[in-house]
């Protein structure tokens, strides 16, 4: 069959398309399952491709084989029908693309999708995101029903489109990221079906991959590799080094610690001072040299040095808040330790 | 709650006066823990990164609602991390993602169930805040075990330009 033929390029063309997303042995076998799935259907009924364009079943077909040649470019605007022929096994309400979505209005399908709509239409469109009698309504596309929903939906077409070599590129040109109408419908790509658990798949996987941009953004080194699995390696490598840092700082604090005469600190500490966010303080500052200044303490300048800290030293009252709330904050012998602290502080002044 | 503009990651930890709130409070858990061994500094430290995180993220509630439990994970995190490594590369055969996103679910505290894209944002949180803590606690390293002195100078400079 010859659009058998031209979906196999189509399947061939996912797997240049996976070599963005990585999963290749996944997706294929789900594209190559869904394509089966989907070619059961339309050569005989026009099934849920039909439904989907609101054509009927011979243009339908007619359409399937005609771009079948495998190269769709210059869609939609070079003729309608062609145009049309695109979004085999899409919703026929464009995405978000005004002109497209003008173009399409202007066919006598769409403006009339309700007879034809209701003559092809079977079961499979209750399933579909978009019905028929909704492209009526719009060149300016409709309601941002479920808005929510769309923009991942967006971003999902959008992605196809960019993956998707010879697949509806002028539409997916022109659905640049700027647009931002409201109510945006779902392409799926060619070769892939467009029944919900496949829709609300690809959803989730633009989710995860959107994550996984920001992620390898954050990660150092991570934007060059391509390849989820070899993203989610360096991540955790990325990880596991920072706590790693983490631990080997905490012993050298821990080290430092004992020095440090935290102790000498209390009698600032312990004065009436403002509200307690830690994020305040530059008012503290004012109070806190001429205190240090009075005292001759030996740790003078280590106390200088924590200056800054004093600023939180309004916190050392919330310190003690904390511990109430069961040492959660601060850790084990908190409790403990500070009072220890205060008696120290005293024998030291 | 409120919620403010959600800022990635990215942004919202690398502010200079995100570190200073935290250089304040894990200065203030260093006070009270002092002198209790390393893994009491760590357990401040985290406590105190986990608050600077104001408990909007997972893996921040899981650090600070139950310090004991998610410790003693923090702590076998720590030595598990050469265990871990292998792990990683044994997952890489059970599953491309599947066996990543498990040995992602255990470093991240809290994230043991969570579905795979709320996961990676958590993980990018995180990861953000473990960077901003590597780098708060290094600086207050260097200066605290620098001379007291030269810390003196060092400090205040490098608490309030960081």
């Amino acid at each position: 069959m010859g659009s058998a033929g031209s979906y196999g390029v189509g399947t061939g063309n996912s797997g240049a398309y996976v070599t963005e997303i990585s999963e290749p042995a996944r997706f294929e076998e789900e594209i190559r399952s869904l394509i089966q799935a989907r070619f059961d259907a339309p050569p005989v009924s026009g099934g849920s491709f039909t439904a989907l364009l609101g054509l009927s079943a011979n243009q339908a077909v007619g359409l399937l084989h005609e771009p079948g040649a495998g190269e769709i470019s210059a869609p939609a605007a070079s003729s309608s029908p062609t145009g049309l022929g695109h979004p085999l096994g899409c919703s026929p309400t464009f995405p978000s693309n005004a002109a497209l979505a003008e173009r399409a209005a202007s066919f006598p399908v769409f403006a009339a999708a309700d007879s034809p709509a209701s003559s092809s239409d079977g079961g499979p469109s209750p399933p579909l995101k978009a019905e028929p009698p909704d492209p009526d309504s719009s060149p300016p596309l409709p309601v941002p029903i479920d808005k929510p929903r769309r923009p991942a939906k967006r971003k999902d077409c959008e992605k196809q489109k960019a993956k998707g070599p010879g697949k509806k590129i002028k539409t997916a040109e022109e659905h640049t990221e700027g647009d931002q109408l409201p109510y945006v419908h779902v392409r799926a790509r060619r070769g892939q079906a467009t029944d919900s658990h496949s829709l609300a798949e690809r959803a989730r996987r633009e989710k995860i991959n959107a994550r996984m941009k920001l992620l390898q953004e954050l990660v150092p080194g991570c934007s060059k590799i391509t390849g989820t699995a070899l993203v989610l390696d360096e991540i955790i490598n990325h990880v596991q080094s920072l706590q790693r840092q983490v631990e080997f700082l905490s012993m050298r604090l821990a080290a430092v610690n004992p020095r440090i005469d935290f102790g000498g600190l209390d009698s600032f500490l312990m004065a009436e001072r403002g509200p307690l966010a830690a994020s305040n303080g530059r008012g503290e500052a004012a109070l806190d040299p001429v205190s240090w200044s009075s005292d001759p303490a030996p740790g003078t300048g280590l106390r200088t040095d924590l200056r800054p800290s004093q600023q939180s030293s309004t916190a050392w009252v919330y310190p003690y808040a904390l511990i109430d709330h069961g040492t959660s904050l601060f850790g084990y012998g908190a409790a403990n330790s500070v009072p220890l602290n205060s008696n120290q502080s005293k024998t030291d002044l | 709650m409120k919620r403010g503009p959600k800022a990635r990651p990215g942004t919202k930890w690398r502010t200079a006066a995100q570190e200073r709130v935290y250089g304040r409070r894990l200065l203030e858990a260093l006070r009270a823990t002092a002198a209790l061994g390393p893994r009491a500094v760590k357990e401040a430290a985290d406590s105190a990164l986990a608050f600077t995180a104001r408990g909007r993220s997972r893996w921040s509630r899981a650090i600070l609602l139950s310090p004991r439990r998610k410790a003693r994970l923090l702590l076998r995190t720590g030595s598990k991390i050469r265990r871990g490594r292998r792990r990683a590369r044994a997952a890489e055969a059970g599953g491309r993602l599947r066996g990543r996103l498990r040995v992602l679910r255990r470093l991240v505290p809290g994230c043991r169930k969570l579905s795979a894209g709320s996961l990676l944002e958590e993980a990018a949180d995180y990861v953000a805040a473990l960077e901003m803590q590597v780098k708060a606690m290094r600086a207050l390293a260097d200066a605290l075990s620098a001379a007291p002195a030269a810390a003196a100078a060092a400090e205040p400079g490098s608490r309030g330009g960081v």
